[in-house]
């Protein structure tokens, strides 16, 4: 830990070279940070408004963006971060420094461009939300801190996984996919919890997805614009510190033997 | 671990799988069972060694015995499969060159990235950033992209850096080879201030001669054990003793030549050696003293014309001296029968480091008759610390 604390410069050049030369070369560069979610946003919701509508939901653009922003963080997190090692194996293979400053270094940059992003969200919500409650505001720095935590545990697994089995870098693709729809982000979770049609097993199945605590927390401040409900706030903050403690358990088994596989 | 000591490693061993075609994919591996078939190489046995805080270790052995692989795990880049290795305080290490460095970045920028991977704060880069800017000689270009430098003004650049990281522990593989002979002599002068300032230095070079210079001891690792371990004038000539047999007369026969050897044998070398004063070969000279190489050969036919020579390199391929009897302007040599010539070297002044000696007999037309390199592996030592190729025989004098 102490000597995480020494590299933090390494964390932050890497950062910074990461938001850098992601958009590299193209034409709108930076901009592609804002335009690539919007675009997104542009197509589920035409999807499940016009063509396969869920649930009568009142703006549903925004129920949806306040979920889709976080996601994007973490889905990226878990599936970029898979390649991260490998993508620095001419360093790990030449140098030393603690392994964990890669995905550390991704998922954190990962993190920078979803609060760029919120101030897209932040607009919309002044602009076209259901008022702001200024208490459940003061929920969204922790929230996003559980998020954080619980994507670099998801990513130090998964890339410290990747230098031995290539094979999960194509495997998360469909991972990411069906967790996708397992999150209630492109329907409110209601359309599980209280619909009978859904038998009871799936439904604990369901409550043990990390991500969907998270994702409800940030639908309770910035749709609904209320405090999120303790239980919540709980369960994801117990989820995330389990999985970033597995993560680093297995990071730190794995990452000895990182410059003789890669 | 005691107080005085900085690096402790004992019972390290090390072994690599080594796969011939390792399958990468799940499928391959379900697959093609048999080829993930692997050799077992136990690179390093049992190595057992300390370091006291200040001092300097050379590491030598020819390729493949392990050293590398053993400098590797001082580094923590790969870690030991049995035994303990300890260091005291920062390490860092001259293996890499240029960690991180982005083509596109400038610089300046770019001493930043590749200090922070050496886990300096940006507080420790500031403060360094001028030295390491000075020392590299790059003011004038420290602003602009690093892919607009030379090779050389590339290591430069990422030499100063990792010189100047300010470690407790430094290790080396290799590298003093950066850039034109002045700025190696540069880093070379950095390195010995920065033992003097007492920081425990290891390295690992072909070049017994820097061994010699910086390094208080000398490990010679063969075969992944501690072969000898003592001062590098004790250990180097033992050292070239063996690599000599192994190297000159390893098997060869006369049907069979080896690459380094070639001409069509009409008078053939069969042994080279290296005399000193007292008529005893040696390998390991004192700059300034008296040699005298002797080359016989045995002869298989009749060579009317043989003109024969000696050449003289640096183990890092300089060519420090050649000459033959022609250009020594004496008549061509009939030979009718095996024996030897020799050459007496009054005073050998080439300053301390490994040199092989290359000795040639050829007909009048240049034709080779034994061209033979490599024929033997020498080092000079001195205890004078004078700098450069070789030692011109001076006076001073001064009027104050």
């Amino acid at each position: 830990m102490k000597e995480l604390y020494n590299y933090r410069q390494m964390i932050f050049s890497l950062v910074k070279k990461d938001l850098r030369g992601r958009y590299k070369g193209s034409v709108l560069g930076f901009l592609w940070t804002f335009i690539n979610p919007l675009l997104q946003l542009i197509v589920y919701t035409l999807v499940f408004t016009t063509i396969l509508p869920v649930a009568d939901i009142d703006k549903y653009y925004l129920h949806l963006f306040v979920a889709l922003i976080p996601w994007i963080f973490f889905s990226s997190s878990l599936t970029g971060g898979s390649g991260s090692v490998i993508a620095h194996k001419d360093l790990i293979k030449k140098i030393y420094f603690p392994r964990a400053v890669i995905p550390i270094s991704y998922v954190t940059s990962c993190f920078v461009n979803m609060l760029l992003c919120f101030i897209v969200v932040f607009a919309v919500v002044i602009l076209f939300g259901n008022g702001i409650n200024f208490v459940a505001f003061l929920y969204l720095a922790p929230i996003m801190l559980v998020e954080y935590i619980l994507a670099l545990g998801v990513a130090l697994i998964s890339s410290a996984v990747t230098v031995y089995f290539r094979d999960l870098e194509h495997i998360l693709g469909i991972i990411t996919m069906a967790w996708t729809y397992l999150t209630p982000i492109m329907y409110p979770i209601e359309q599980i919890t209280e619909n009978p049609a859904v038998p009871e097993w799936f439904k604990s199945l369901y409550m043990l997805n990390p991500m969907t605590p998270v994702v409800q927390a940030y639908r309770d401040i910035l749709y609904h614009a209320r405090v999120p409900e303790l239980s919540t706030l709980l369960s994801a903050f117990l989820l995330g510190i389990t999985c970033l403690l597995a993560g680093c358990i297995i990071f730190s088994k794995l990452q000895r033997r990182f410059a003789e596989e890669l | 671990m005691g107080q005085e000591d900085a690096i402790v490693i004992k019972n390290v061993g090390k072994k690599f799988k080594v796969f011939l075609d390792k399958g990468q994919s799940f499928k391959e591996r379900m697959l093609f069972k048999n080829r993930c078939k692997y050799e077992e190489r136990n690179v390093l046995k049992d190595i057992s060694f300390t370091v006291k805080k200040g001092e300097a270790v050379g590491l030598v052995g020819h390729n493949g015995c392990g050293k590398s692989t053993l400098l590797k795990l001082m580094t923590r880049i790969l870690y030991p499969d049995k035994g303990s290795i300890e260091m005291k305080g920062r390490v860092s290490s001259l293996i890499e060159l240029g960690a991180g460095f982005h083509p596109d970045m400038s610089g300046r920028e770019n001493i930043y990235t590749n200090a922070s991977i050496f886990g300096l704060t940006k507080k420790e880069i500031d403060a360094r950033l001028e030295d390491i800017i000075k020392f590299s000689e790059l003011e004038a270009f420290i602003d602009n992209p690093v892919r607009t430098y030379s090779s050389g003004m590339y290591m430069r650049l990422a030499f100063s850096v990792a010189i100047n990281v300010d470690a407790d522990i430094l290790l080396i593989d290799e590298i003093l080879a950066v850039g034109d002979t002045n700025f190696q002599a540069k880093c070379f002068n950095r390195l010995k201030e920065i033992k003097k300032q007492g920081t425990t230095i290891v390295i690992v070079s072909h070049s017994l001669g820097q061994i010699e210079q910086i390094c208080d001891h000398s490990i010679w690792i063969d075969g992944g054990l501690i072969r000898e371990y003592g001062s590098p004038y004790d250990v180097h000539p033992m050292y070239l003793e063996y690599m000599g047999s192994h190297l000159n007369f390893g098997g060869s026969t006369s049907e069979k030549k080896s690459d380094n050897r070639w001409g069509s044998m009409a008078a053939e070398v069969s042994s080279v050696q290296m005399l000193d004063k007292d008529g005893n070969e040696q390998t390991s000279f004192v700059v300034g003293a008296p040699v005298k190489i002797r080359v016989t050969y045995e002869l298989k036919e009749n060579v009317p014309d043989a003109v024969f020579g000696i050449g003289i390199f640096r183990a890092d391929g300089v060519h420090c001296y050649g000459t033959n009897t022609r250009i020594d302007k004496m008549p061509d040599f009939e030979i009718t029968k095996s024996g030897y010539f020799e050459v007496d070297i009054e005073k050998l002044n080439l300053l301390p480091s490994e040199y092989i000696l290359d000795v040639s007999i050829e007909t009048g037309d240049g034709i080779p008759v034994d061209f033979y390199k490599n024929a033997k592996r020498f080092i000079t030592y001195s205890p004078v610390s004078d700098i450069g190729v070789l030692r011109l025989d001076h006076k001073w004098e001064t009027n104050c």
